[in-house]
């Protein structure tokens, strides 16, 4: 089912949840609502799903517009953070609802309900209440009440939030998997990055109620068109650097205080061309500590984070967070050279935040 | 064993206490026992001599002051010997003996500290008292003198061993009459005394003198209750503590529903004993149950059937419409938003501290018209078992709406919105998803609102005047009215008797209202 959001803004009172958000969702395709708490992402959900009516705009499933239809009338399935199972009644209870409101025969629910059962790896927990159950298997049982009633839409309200980190990552990749062995189209909030990344064919940042980004997940990260975008994607985030860019004889320079970065054509001229300050931003993985490098800083901290070290390094007023290899053990205090990989910086203009390299 | 398995091996973390001196743990319960006296008195004084002349200025109600400050003396030696034990409770485990001496110890010393001080205070068991300084008997001839203190009081008015009170001035007197008016005279008080020495009648003027007559056998009780007290406190198990407090505390409803079930069984009772015909002990019966059954108690004829089901109907009516209306308003107010949601809470919240005796009046004049309109006045009006649930409900509901709103506001939005999108429509999500999570709710509202209509006296009694619609309260009422002497045993099985239902739902409720739903969701939404 193809979903067409055209400037769709709900308000409540004077409380903006979204302004002017239009979003164009293709069938079968898996988009990420991503951004900070608060954002807007979950009332576009909620909107979608009917629970709120939109204050304006449109949103079209297909060709129909759903603005007003209800709830129940929507055909699509959704999973919460909460779970959201009925306590009251069992788990096959609970699977079954969305077919005993269709009115399906008995037997056709009982067969249909012990088919996603099975998918879902819950075959044997069907005469349990939801309280007896661990949180994996109540978000499945959740996942499988979505999608029992074989819906075209999927909703995903943060369905991982309340699991442990290494549940979580199983999670992720059932959902995706299932996900495209269904091909319903689904939409996923989270605010984790990581998440977004890997599961979505596109993810849609949003802050403050306004649509960032809407791109695939590699687009995002390699051609952020907003700063927002570029410190949001990411992690460890972006580093962020007050410079102005000079050029001379065909050769451009990023420069802030001491600081002086050599840059390439194709990322030197639009800076430049922009005249004064700009905003640069550059990935802790493209900053390598060298023998012999652009820049000298002393290390603040190192945060061995198991696999490799997340270092902050000051250099003059300026902090720089960047990866670096465990075994080399450095420690606080130690004086080290950086290199910049400058043809994976990115610009922004610091009034507008809008990227200098790409455009919208 | 390595350090570090050690360190979190559980016993290892017990500091053993280093083990105090006897002379010092006794020093410090009786320090701390000395201190809570003076707490206490203090606590007493505050009451009576620095509260109650405030309020005396301002010419307020004072025995609330005068019932404090008696409570502050009643409980300080229970406090003190709490206080005092409070060091000995942690060898209870280790050292019986050490602990069964340090508590003993404190409370002699305690109690004899405390006894002192009443002496001193001349107040209580060693209060001087008027005496005459003899002592006496009852006989059927009158007050036989039994023994006379040598050199005392009677001994100087000249009155013998064997002489026979029979009044004193004019006045004929038993040994009671005697020893109230003994008790009211003041010390010099001259009482001229009849008396039949022999065959003689003669009369002698006693003076009163004050004697302090109390042996010291009176203070062993108060010592034994002292010592068993302190050694519960010692020994008793910390987390029964919770419970000897509430027993304590329901004691009196213990001892109440006590005697009412005893009653109905027998004849008649001394206390919690049942008597026979010539007050011994037995008696016991079912003639107080027969005659509800029968329908004649000391004459008054009734059928007890119309007036159970009166009471019924008004309270099932009453819970039926209390849980409908409650429990839809509540999940508005819970769930939605409207114009005037904010002011009517706060309005039934008015409504609900609003004395409900001050509308009694009022609503009779309501109901008394209501009853001239037709058909609805024969539902509804006054009379009528449908007016007087109407008003029981009104009171009941602004209780009922906020509870129901309370429950309902537990629900996480987000199941709500499950079931919205599962398909249901929104008056299916409330009955089949929302209204079973509140069971609980339900229930509690319910026999809140069973019992208050079951129960109902004031309102059935005003709306119902003269009129064959009485329920169990009211004919209570009247039966204690019509009948002289009241049977009280008769009264007790009537009250029995409309416990009944009460005890039977609650038995069946029980395992509802203490069956409280876990999990299904977490986190917040």
């Amino acid at each position: 089912m193809e979903i067409r959001i055209d400037n769709l803004t709900k308000k409540f009172g004077d409380v903006v949840g979204v302004e002017d958000l239009t979003l164009h969702i293709d069938d079968g395709e898996f988009v990420a609502f991503l951004g900070p708490s608060g954002c807007g992402k979950t009332t576009t959900l909620l909107t979608l799903a009917g629970i709120y009516k939109p204050t304006d705009g449109l949103i079209r499933f297909g060709d129909r517009v759903v603005n007003t239809v209800q709830p129940k009338d929507r055909n699509i399935g959704m999973v919460f953070q909460s779970y959201a199972l009925y306590p009251h009644m069992t788990i096959f209870q609970n699977i079954a609802y969305p077919l005993k409101l269709k009115k399906v025969p008995k037997n056709v629910q009982n067969e249909q309900v012990r088919q996603v059962a099975n998918v879902m790896g819950i075959g044997e927990l069907l005469d349990r209440r939801p309280g007896q159950l661990s949180g994996g298997q109540q978000q499945r049982v959740a996942l499988g009440r979505a999608l029992v009633k074989e819906p075209d839409v999927l909703l995903f309200d943060e369905p991982l939030s309340n699991l442990d980190a290494r549940l979580r990552l199983t999670m992720r990749g059932e959902i995706k998997h299932l996900q495209k062995n269904l091909g319903i189209t689904s939409i996923y909030v989270t605010h984790d990055q990581v998440e977004a990344m890997t599961m979505a064919d596109r993810i849609a940042v949003m802050n403050r109620g306004h649509l960032q980004a809407f791109d695939a997940p590699d687009e995002l990260y390699d051609r952020p068109k907003t700063r927002f975008v570029a410190g949001f994607v990411g992690n460890p985030p972006m580093n962020f650097l007050d410079v102005e860019v000079s050029q001379s004889n065909g050769h451009f320079l990023a420069e802030a205080d001491s600081i002086q970065l050599p840059l390439g054509a194709d990322r030197g001229a639009p800076p430049a061309g922009h005249g004064g300050p700009v905003v640069m931003g550059i990935r802790p993985e493209d900053i390598q500590i060298v023998e012999k490098g652009d820049v000298t800083g002393e290390i603040f901290v190192v945060e061995p984070l198991g696999r490799e070290d997340l270092i902050d390094v000051r250099v003059g007023p300026h902090g720089f967070i960047l990866l670096a290899d465990t075994e080399k053990q450095h420690r606080a205090g130690e004086r080290v050279s950086l290199n910049f990989d400058m043809t994976q910086a990115q610009f922004f203009d610091p009034q507008t935040e809008r990227s200098l390299l790409w455009r919208q | 064993m390595t350090a570090r398995e050690n360190l979190f091996d559980s016993d290892k973390l017990k500091v053993e206490e280093a083990p105090n001196s006897l002379q010092r743990d006794l020093i410090d319960g009786l320090r701390l026992g000395f201190i809570s006296i003076l707490v206490m008195l203090a606590a007493a004084f505050f009451f009576s001599g620095i509260v109650h002349p405030l309020f005396a200025l301002g010419s307020v109600e004072e025995t609330v002051m005068d019932v404090l400050t008696r409570l502050c003396l009643l409980v300080l030696p229970f406090v003190a010997y709490i206080v005092a034990a409070g060091p000995a409770r942690r060898y209870s485990a280790t050292n019986m003996a050490r602990a069964l001496f340090l508590a003993l110890t404190c409370t002699v010393i305690l109690f004899a500290a405390i006894s002192a001080g009443h002496y001193a205070l001349s107040y209580g068991a060693f209060a001087p008292r008027p005496s005459l300084e003899m002592s006496l008997s009852q006989t059927e001839a009158g007050i036989r003198v039994d023994a006379i203190v040598a050199g005392g009081a009677a001994d100087i008015a000249e009155i013998k061993v064997g002489d026979i009170i029979t009044a004193i001035r004019r006045d004929q007197v038993d040994l009671a009459a005697f020893n109230k008016r003994l008790n009211q005279s003041e010390e010099e008080a001259p009482l001229r005394l009849r008396f039949i020495r022999g065959d003689e009648e003669m009369q002698e003027t006693v003076r009163v003198v004050l004697v302090s007559d109390k042996q010291l056998s009176v203070l062993i009780p108060g010592l034994v209750l002292g010592l068993v007290f302190t050694a519960i406190i010692v020994f008793l198990p910390g987390h029964w503590a919770p419970y000897i407090a509430l027993v304590g505390l329901l004691s009196p409803l213990i001892v109440g529903y006590a005697w009412v079930i005893i009653a109905t069984f027998s004849y008649r009772t001394e206390g919690l004993i049942p008597l026979d015909g010539n007050d011994n002990f037995g008696g016991l019966t079912l003639k107080n149950w027969e005659s509800i059954i029968v329908g004649n108690i000391a004459g008054l004829e009734f059928n007890i059937v119309p007036i159970f089901m009166t009471s019924l109907a008004i309270a099932l009516v009453m819970t039926f419409i209390v849980l409908l209306v409650s429990s839809m308003a509540g999940y508005a107010l819970s769930r939605m938003h409207f114009p005037g949601r904010r002011f009517f809470l706060s309005f039934t919240l008015i409504l609900h501290g609003f004395p409900a005796i001050t509308l009694l009046i009022p609503i009779f004049f309501v109901l008394l018209r209501l009853g001239g309109i037709p058909i609805i006045g024969d539902l509804i009006g006054f009379n009528t078992i449908g007016g007087i649930a109407l008003v029981m409900v009104a009171f009941q509901l602004p209780l009922g709406v906020w509870l129901m709103k309370g429950f309902f506001d537990n629900i996480p939005w987000d199941m709500e919105r499950s079931a919205l999108i599962d398909g249901a429509s929104r008056f299916r999500t409330y009955w089949e998803i929302l209204l079973p999570q509140i069971r609980p709710g339900l229930l509690a509202l319910g026999i809140f609102a069973f019992i208050g209509g079951w129960n109902a006296y004031i309102i059935p009694a005003t709306y119902s005047i003269g009129s064959g619609v009485s329920n169990l309260p009211v004919f209570l009422e009247e039966l204690i009215d019509a009948t002289a002497p009241v049977d009280w045993n008769q009264v007790a099985a009537v009250g029995m008797f409309q416990l009944i239902p009460i005890f039977i739902f609650f038995i069946f409720a029980q395992e509802y209202l203490l069956n409280i739903y876990a999990g299904g969701t977490k986190g917040s939404s």
